[in-house]
């Protein structure tokens, strides 16, 4: 589905990120772990387009009208009802009005946020904001999901409750999907594999583990599953290494 | 029972009453000179007079027309250049500077030049209100696209939007909520560019009734006006405010 071979990124020049191979399965799903600052997010946002590479190629399977990025924060156009967020990507996709209003209304539902169509996002509430930002990016049915530390911003039972949702949504579709987090448990509860980078600059993949959960999940089960502790203290260990200076070269 | 006397427009008004009071009462007192601070109920009467005579409309016609033609011009021409130098860098390079220097300077100096070159009319005026206004909302326009929340175009990209639609959906709404923050503003230039332009040479106008005024030494015919200009401003606030809230409900 996606193929990231010898990516660099960096800002004026100076690789924050160099050598970056990266395969990502259709239906799988992908985590990217690292410490803050370590460039994770930038991977990201060259897939999908925002960010010119240094060096490297990102190849797609679909077209970028497939690839849906859910943002970190949960910025929705203030100027428009949650009602119209959702239905904006369907109007630029030359959906009629009334049924992107008629969709946006069902996606909003699906959220839980059933009659909230004509509120602002200034009268939603953060949870709410980050379910009317995931409904705009699924009411495009992407094929490729890339998500930015989504939940960072929600508290703990919000968050469950949330990734819980979305994890049903791409069990359904059979969603591809590239999560970026610094959270291992997250990482682990999630995905099908995680990518474990490095510190900058010219970070690079440190480690790749296969989560041995077996699909589909519900996110409380899979931190209590034997397979969970073991795995994240391997991953509390690749990332305790990386801090470490890099031996000298005998 | 007693929750009016802790609302601020009641507690405001009642200062303001009792300041008018005193002012009164130190007049007829003999505290105050009638010829420099005429007591309010002076400057009452003169308004009255002024209003009932007639006198005033025209004044207040031409001021207005000024004032409204003024910041209507400023308006359009200080969102097409703001939109403009956004878009064209070219067109920033040759503006900015030249924008700089006129948001710089009291722009009021330019007042008898535009005498010159225009006249006594109503063109001279109105060019000094479209200048005062123009400036002012050239970098609400300018700023709004700069500063545009670059989460928000990263957002409607990501959505598949191109520039028409980034335009539509983040740009024209983020340049239009910083025009509204200095409408009122604008409002208040537009009749200070009115009101000034009469004052230095003119035949009709508020301005030139407050310079007669003051040239003659009538004290109660220049607060009356000075009353008259607050107030009308003051109504014109209102209904920007008005328009404001109307405009930015989403707020």
């Amino acid at each position: 589905m996606l193929r990231i071979s010898g990516l660099a990124v960096g800002y004026g020049g100076e690789p924050v990120l160099d050598g970056i191979d990266l395969e990502v399965a259709a239906g799988e799903f992908a985590t990217l772990g690292g410490p803050s600052g370590s460039g994770k997010t930038s991977i990201l946002r060259v897939v999908a387009g925002l960010l010119e590479p240094l060096r490297g190629t990102v190849e797609l399977d679909v077209g970028s009208r497939d690839v849906g990025f859910l943002f970190q924060d949960d910025a929705l156009l203030p100027w428009r009802t949650a009602r119209q967020n959702v239905a904006l990507g369907l109007r630029i996709r030359d959906v009629a009005q009334a049924r992107a209003d008629e969709q946006a209304d069902g996606w909003l539902q699906m959220m839980g946020l059933a009659g909230y169509g004509d509120r602002y996002p200034g009268q939603l509430s953060g949870g709410q904001r980050k379910r009317v930002a995931i409904a705009q990016v699924l009411a495009l049915r992407p094929r490729l999901l890339l998500m930015d530390e989504p939940f960072a911003a929600l508290d703990a039972i919000v968050r469950t409750r949330i990734t819980q949702e979305l994890l049903e949504w791409v069990e359904r579709e059979r969603l591809t999907v590239l999560l970026v987090t610094h959270d291992l448990e997250e990482a682990i509860s999630a995905s099908d594999v995680v990518h474990v980078l490095g510190h900058g600059p010219r970070a690079a993949i440190r480690a790749s583990h296969r989560v041995g959960i077996p699909r589909p999940r519900r996110v409380l089960e899979a931190r209590g599953h034997p397979a969970f502790g073991p795995l994240l203290r391997r991953l509390w260990e690749d990332l305790a290494a990386e801090r470490m200076p890099e031996p000298a070269p005998s | 029972m007693k929750g009016w006397r802790r609302s601020p427009p009641v507690r405001r008004a009642a200062a303001l009453l009792s300041l008018l009071a005193v002012w009164e009462a130190a007049s007829r007192a003999g505290l105050l000179d009638p010829f420099y601070a005429p007591p309010p109920s002076a400057v009452a009467g003169v308004l009255f007079d002024l209003a009932a005579g007639g006198d005033l409309w025209p004044h207040l016609a031409a001021t207005a027309a000024a004032a409204f033609a003024g910041l209507l011009v400023g308006l359009v021409l200080g969102i097409a250049l703001g939109f403009a130098a956004a878009l064209a860098p070219l067109v920033a390079d040759l503006l900015e500077p030249v924008m700089i220097l006129l948001n710089a300077i009291p722009r009021v100096i330019l007042a008898p030049l535009f005498v010159i070159w225009l006249g006594i009319g109503l063109a001279s005026k109105l060019a000094l209100a479209t200048i005062l206004v123009a400036v002012l909302i050239f970098f609400a326009v300018y700023n709004g696209f700069r500063e545009v929340d670059r989460r928000l175009v990263e957002r409607v990209r990501t959505l598949g939007g191109g520039r028409r639609v980034l335009i539509r959906e983040v740009y024209v709404p983020s340049v239009t909520s910083w025009v509204l923050g200095s409408f009122r503003v604008a409002v208040g230039f537009a009749f200070t560019g009115a009101v000034v332009g009469e004052f230095v040479a003119s035949s009709r106008g508020l301005g030139y009734l407050l310079q007669f005024a003051q040239s003659t030494y009538n004290a109660a015919l220049t607060i009356a006006l000075i009353v008259l200009i607050m107030a009308v401003v003051l109504l014109l606030f209102a209904c920007a405010e008005r328009l404001e809230r109307r405009l930015l409900r989403w707020r």
